[in-house]
């Protein structure tokens, strides 16, 4: 097997195990990398991207859409628009577009140019957490969009370098999806620069995974 | 009389010279090796995960020996290198660079 070859597999395995709003921190520190991995029942995604400055990043996103039957690959900038630094809290908001290509799996159809593009926004103290993301996509052959939001509460405070642990609850919509509407309660975990969320959704009884690590 | 004034004054001369330069030295020496602590409180420094921009950019400095991350506080704490100088400039844009605003800095030297 050719090294592409195993760089794909290890991409496929990656998104058959990667959702919307762990994305809310799109852009890291200048000259940091940053991995995504998210997944729940309907999508799993893995999204790789470079910040050469603190406000832009910019990489590599693939998509594999379980509930809607296509895949999307391309190139996605995020750009922060705007933060709100305060002396308890911190809000973001975030633009984010990309372009690459898109198939339908399973139908035979051609692969066409798509797109999609975003809107994010944060805000957070230490103790409390909420956040917004909408997305529309243009795949060619079919569009496709949708949103989340986030609440999250800290049970403890927890200082600089322990492990922190957020619980939350995100409703998500997706007017295409066999379930529009769906709530799903997750923790999150973070500790040095690893990010785990793990949640479930009762109404499509779906396992919810999403990792981040910043380097 | 005067002969013997001379030979005084240049023998005193020549015994503390040495003395002097010695104590310009240690003095020299103790700026050199003194250590500094800079402290830089900001704002929206609210989270572990993100706050990580904090060690890795001022980490980068080559005049930076330690940073520390106070989230209570929300205060970044710099240690910088013996006799190293960071400028109030340099820290300013350090932490527009970790994604934060800055309120204030204080130093201290130990």
């Amino acid at each position: 097997m050719k090294p592409h070859r195993y760089a794909g597999c290890a991409l496929a395995i990656g998104l058959a195990l990667a959702p919307l709003n762990a994305d809310a921190r799109p852009v890291s520190y200048p000259s940091g990398w940053t991995v995504m991995q998210m997944n729940n029942g309907d999508m799993s995604s893995a999204h790789i991207h470079y910040s050469p400055t603190f406000t832009d990043s910019i990489g590599l996103y693939s998509e594999r859409n379980w509930g809607e039957d296509w895949h999307f690959t391309g190139v996605q900038y995020n750009r922060l628009v705007k933060r709100w630094n305060k002396p308890n809290s911190q809000a973001n908001l975030y633009l984010k577009a990309a372009v690459g290509q898109a198939d339908p799996f399973g139908d035979g159809a051609d692969v066409e140019a798509a797109g999609f593009v975003g809107i994010g926004a944060d805000w957070e103290t230490r103790r409390w957490f909420a956040s917004y993301e909408g997305r529309a996509y243009d795949l060619g052959f079919d569009q496709d969009a949708r949103q989340s939001a986030r609440i999250g509460v800290a049970p403890y405070i927890g200082d600089y370098g322990d492990l922190h642990t957020w619980l939350m609850l995100q409703v998500e919509n997706q007017p295409e999806a066999e379930t529009p509407t769906t709530l799903t309660p997750l923790v999150r975990f973070f500790y040095d620069v690893q990010l785990l969320e793990i949640g479930y959704t009762p109404e499509t009884e779906e396992l919810m995974l999403n990792w981040i690590v910043r380097f | 009389m005067k002969l013997m004034l001379t030979a005084l004054a240049a023998t005193t001369l020549t015994l503390t010279a040495p003395v002097v330069s010695a104590q310009e030295s240690v003095a020299a020496e103790a700026a050199t090796s003194a250590q500094t602590m800079v402290t830089a409180k900001v704002n929206g420094m609210v989270c572990d995960f993100c706050a990580r921009a904090v060690t890795k950019v001022f980490g980068k400095e080559a005049a930076v020996e330690n940073v520390h991350v106070d989230l209570d506080k929300g205060e970044i704490h710099v240690t910088l290198k013996s006799g190293a100088e960071l400028s109030d400039e340099r820290v300013a844009t350090l932490v527009k660079k970790s994604g934060y605003d800055l309120v204030s800095i204080e130093r201290e030297t130990a």
